[in-house]
């Protein structure tokens, strides 16, 4: 069966079981990628996936099911998997509603280019192997490009429910990434880079192999740093990536379950003065950007932290009703999961300064180029304990790689010590919009 | 799953068209998942994937392709769009079913058991969380199962069907005192059936996680610097996992890129240390009764007595790094060609007590329960947080600590093992890699470092 006939199907099985409350959600996506190693294609991907989810609702109880099969037996089989899981539920507040209007068309948000379609295994193929000759001429120190790839993907959510619902979202975007290995006597360093974007601009994407060879390159020789207090300056990189994992903090949802450590601190002064958040679901081109989320709520900017002052949670339908409010518009859903809070765009406003200038404010810090994982890092406290590298500055210098050091502290105290913002964003696609930030307060352990 | 003569047409279109090897891999896996959180079921689901992945290698070179439409006539185009017409290649062998021994038998069959069974078996998980522990302020339980069937042929005659059932339980509580909240997790797994839900004693699974999450919430903050470091058994393996087996996995080794890629047959440790990655223990959670490219899979020594010996191959990694196949090629689903992976890894256990290691520390970190971390496999260099961790002073163990990391190259660390504890055990995780995400099995007894960086305030 096709997939609109599916979805059609399991409306119908809806109606046939007397259930008002049902929606199904229909995911597609397709992807093309070319692995290169030593001049040569090691490695062709191509993939088309289909699936589809229901959820019921049924007096305020929840149960979903999923299948990648669409044959009629397979979709009866999971919309009455969907039926006896929701009775097994505990009641919660949510419920489904008509749809409001989005703000706007889908292709305003241009979050599809179909050019990119068109682009072959050749394509893709000559550009990985320019990318690894490139990287080759950069640095004689290159031992081995390890891992580098070129794909394009695309990707469709529809959701339709018995209420009327019924909205897409397409997108698609090119990538390539390069890894590389770099040697100097003893020392063994990794550079990496990675670019994504709805263009096809092969020429900026060339340059993927030497920034790849260059970030490795700049930390062979690298030294710990002794313990103790110390500046650091996030780069476009790292800075999105250190802040991304305690957004979900801000989740309604999880400080109604004792998840989140803003609970009942709404107006107050989390941050310093010249911090503000806000999500935008609007920004154009953004890789979070919709008119209205999967339960049918039109979205909308929201500020989060207003000059320091934590301005709003994030709600989704059933968060909300259960404080007796409205959704924001933040509901996120997955194919097997249920309804669950999510983020669009996160955006901190640009400051005014450059890497260097920031770097040059304190008489010493450390410019972090690299996280070291985040296991270190606690949502639910804000704790902040990680490994990074990077490069020690002095008198607005840089003076030498630094690796084998931690950095600690927590993520509420460094919204008090941001002292610097930076005056541009990381330029690949993205939904985390948080320029290079100087934090003051962190302390360094090392040799 | 797919009939024989499909099977056979997309091998022979393959290998007719210039393929040296191809390969038809079809799965069928049922998901069910119920979570509890603030004590109510959270989320009841279920679910079916299924698609066929076909893999062509001709030269040096691999192609892969996946769908979830199982027509024939679509897996045909797709092999057809996947090869370029050359010459060489051949003629695909008749297929022979392989006979398979079931090395992890299922006891009680999950569909024989209400799922009103599951959920009252979480509830009664909460009930011993809140019950057992001090500040206990939340708790969230789940349980995943899967019932995988797979099929997998190829051109050089291979037909093999197997069907593997992972069940696994998560635990998570949140303790608050004075010092903010702390998390404790505890989430084992096996390749079985619902007599491992039955057999679990949930209270004490609680009271210990509990426990944990009290004692964290009420710890102050490590100060960092290079120490001594304890490691306790069972999940503190991750470490090992995460810095030694990758890179002695052939996709590492092959593009020479791992820092033991050169060293075969060198000390690259301690006298004390064995390790090895065990495919066959039986209804272990990283085992199989046959690998994602149809080996059976081994014990394979990986360091013995300080020694190194063995790598992680698959068929395309062990061609190219010119080692032996270990039946080692997994994948996540049928959406990835295999890869070299670690199944159940773990270091040997050693003459040493708990009690003789810790005596043996005049300052310093014992990490009794590792959180998450990751590692570079080009280089080594790995970090780790602590979940539970205590100070050691004079030989004793003091205060709790928080907001500890394990900072490291995995090359330089396996030499400074220099105690090795009586008390092996093995713990379940998952691992993600180019192939995606597979169950692994950790494990060590507990271990001495001499010298480790402790990230802390």
């Amino acid at each position: 069966m096709d997939s609109v006939k599916a979805v059609d199907y399991l409306l119908a099985l809806a109606r046939e079981h007397h259930l008002p409350d049902v929606d199904v959600m229909l995911e597609r996506g397709e992807s093309l990628s070319v692995r290169v190693f030593r001049g040569r294609v090691e490695k062709l991907d191509q993939s088309a996936t289909l699936g589809v989810g229901v959820r019921v609702v049924d007096q305020g109880r929840t149960g979903l099911a999923f299948t990648e099969r669409l044959s009629e037996s397979a979709l009866e089989t999971v919309f009455l998997a969907a039926k006896e899981n929701a009775r097994l539920m505990d009641p919660t507040e949510v419920v489904m509603a008509p749809p409001q209007n989005p703000a706007g068309r889908p292709e305003d948000l241009e979050l599809y280019n179909p050019a990119l379609e068109s682009l072959k295994v050749e394509d893709l193929t000559r550009l990985a192997l320019e990318i690894e000759a490139l990287a080759r001429q950069e640095d004689p120190r290159l031992a081995e490009v390890t891992s580098l790839g070129v794909s394009r993907s695309s990707g469709e959510t529809r959701v339709v429910s018995t209420h009327g619902l019924d909205t897409t979202q397409r997108a698609n975007r090119v990538g390539a990434y390069c890894q590389v290995l770099l040697k100097q006597g003893d020392f063994r360093k990794s550079g990496g880079h990675s670019w994504s974007r709805r263009e096809w601009n092969p020429a900026e994407a060339a340059q993927t192999g030497p920034q790849a060879v260059r970030r490795g390159a700049a930390l062979l020789g690298a030294a710990p740093l002794p313990h103790g207090p110390l500046a650091v300056v996030l780069d476009e990189h790292t800075a999105p990536q250190l802040l991304g994992m305690f957004f979900g903090a801000f989740s309604g949802e999880a400080a109604q379950k004792g998840q989140s450590p803003l609970k009942g601190r709404l107006g107050d002064q989390i941050g310093g003065k010249t911090v503000t958040l806000l999500d935008d679901p609007h920004r154009v081109g953004a890789g979070g950007s919709r008119w209205l989320d999967p339960e049918g709520i039109a979205t909308r900017p929201l500020t989060l932290i207003q000059n320091g002052v934590f301005a709003n949670f994030l709600y989704h339908v059933e968060s909300a009703r259960r404080e007796g409010g409205l959704s924001t518009g933040h509901a996120g859903r997955s194919l097997g999961g249920g309804v669950s809070t999510r983020l669009h765009n996160l955006v901190m406003p640009l400051g005014g300064e450059t890497v260097a200038q920031l770097a040059a404010m304190p008489t010493e810090c450390l410019l972090v180029t690299d996280l070291e994982g985040g296991s270190g890092c606690n949502g639910l406290n804000g704790d902040i304990s990680i490994g990074v590298q990077g490069i020690l500055y002095r008198d607005g210098q840089p003076v030498r790689p630094v690796d084998s050091v931690t950095i600690a502290g927590n993520f509420y105290d460094l919204l008090n010590h941001i002292q610097g913002v930076g005056n541009f964003y990381q330029p690949n696609l993205s939904s985390l919009f948080i320029p290079p930030l100087l934090v003051e307060g962190l302390v360094a352990a090392g040799e | 799953m797919l009939s024989e003569s499909t099977v056979w047409d997309i091998l022979s279109l393959a290998t007719s068209r210039g393929a040296d090897f191809a390969e038809v891999y079809v799965e069928e896996s049922r998901h069910r998942g119920v979570e509890l959180l603030d004590s109510k079921i959270d989320s009841v689901s279920d679910g079916v994937t299924f698609g066929v992945g076909i893999r062509v290698v001709r030269g040096e070179e691999t192609f892969y392709t996946h769908s979830s439409d199982d027509a024939p006539e679509v897996l045909l185009r797709l092999t057809r769009d996947l090869t370029v017409q050359s010459a060489g290649g051949g003629a695909s062998a008749p297929l022979h079913p392989m006979e398979l021994t079931d090395r992890h038998p299922v006891r009680v069959d999950p569909s024989a058991v209400s799922k009103q069974d599951r959920v009252d078996m979480l509830r009664r998980l909460d009930g011993f969380s809140r019950r057992e522990g001090e500040g206990i302020k939340q708790v969230g339980a789940g349980l995943t199962e899967k019932k995988k069937s797979l099929l997998i042929a190829n051109s050089e005659g291979l037909w093999v069907t197997d069907t593997r059932h992972y069940s696994r339980l998560r635990l998570g509580v949140i303790a608050q005192k004075d010092s903010g909240p702390q998390t404790a997790a505890e989430s084992p797994g096996v390749l079985g059936g619902y007599e491992f839900f039955m057999g679990l004693d949930g209270q004490a699974l609680a009271e210990d996680v509990s426990r944990r999450a009290g004692v964290m919430a009420g710890a102050g903050y490590i100060e960092g610097g290079v120490m001594p470091v304890v490691l306790g058994n069972g999940f503190g393996g991750v470490i090992f996992h995460e810095a030694c087996g990758h890179p002695l996995e052939t996709e590492a080794i092959r593009k020479n890129s791992s820092p033991f890629a050169d060293k075969m047959g060198q000390m690259v440790a301690g006298p004390l240390l064995t390790a090895v990655d065990d495919g066959t223990l039986a209804n272990h959670w990283g085992s199989f009764n046959v690998d994602d490219e149809g080996m059976a899979p081994q014990r394979t020594v990986l360091i013995e007595n300080g020694v190194l010996r063995g790598f992680l191959a698959d068929r395309t990694g062990a061609s190219k790094a010119g080692v032996v196949r270990t039946g080692s090629g997994r994948r996540e689903s049928y959406k990835y060609a295999p890869v070299a992976r670690m199944r159940n890894t773990y270091i040997t256990a050693g003459p040493h007590t708990v009690e003789e290691i810790i005596a043996s520390v005049d300052y310093g970190l014992y990490a009794k329960r590792m959180g998450g971390g990751s590692v570079d496999p080009s280089t080594g260099e790995f970090n780790f947080s602590v979940q539970e961790g205590y100070i050691i002073r004079g030989g004793q163990l003091a205060e709790p600590v928080r907001g500890a990391t394990l900072i490291g190259k995995g090359a330089e660390v396996l030499p400074l093992i220099s105690m090795v504890g009586n008390d092996l055990a093995l713990a379940a995780g998952m691992c993600g890699a180019s192939s995606g995400w597979v169950p692994t099995t950790v494990g060590q007894p507990t271990l001495k470092i001499d010298r480790i960086l402790v990230g802390g305030r």
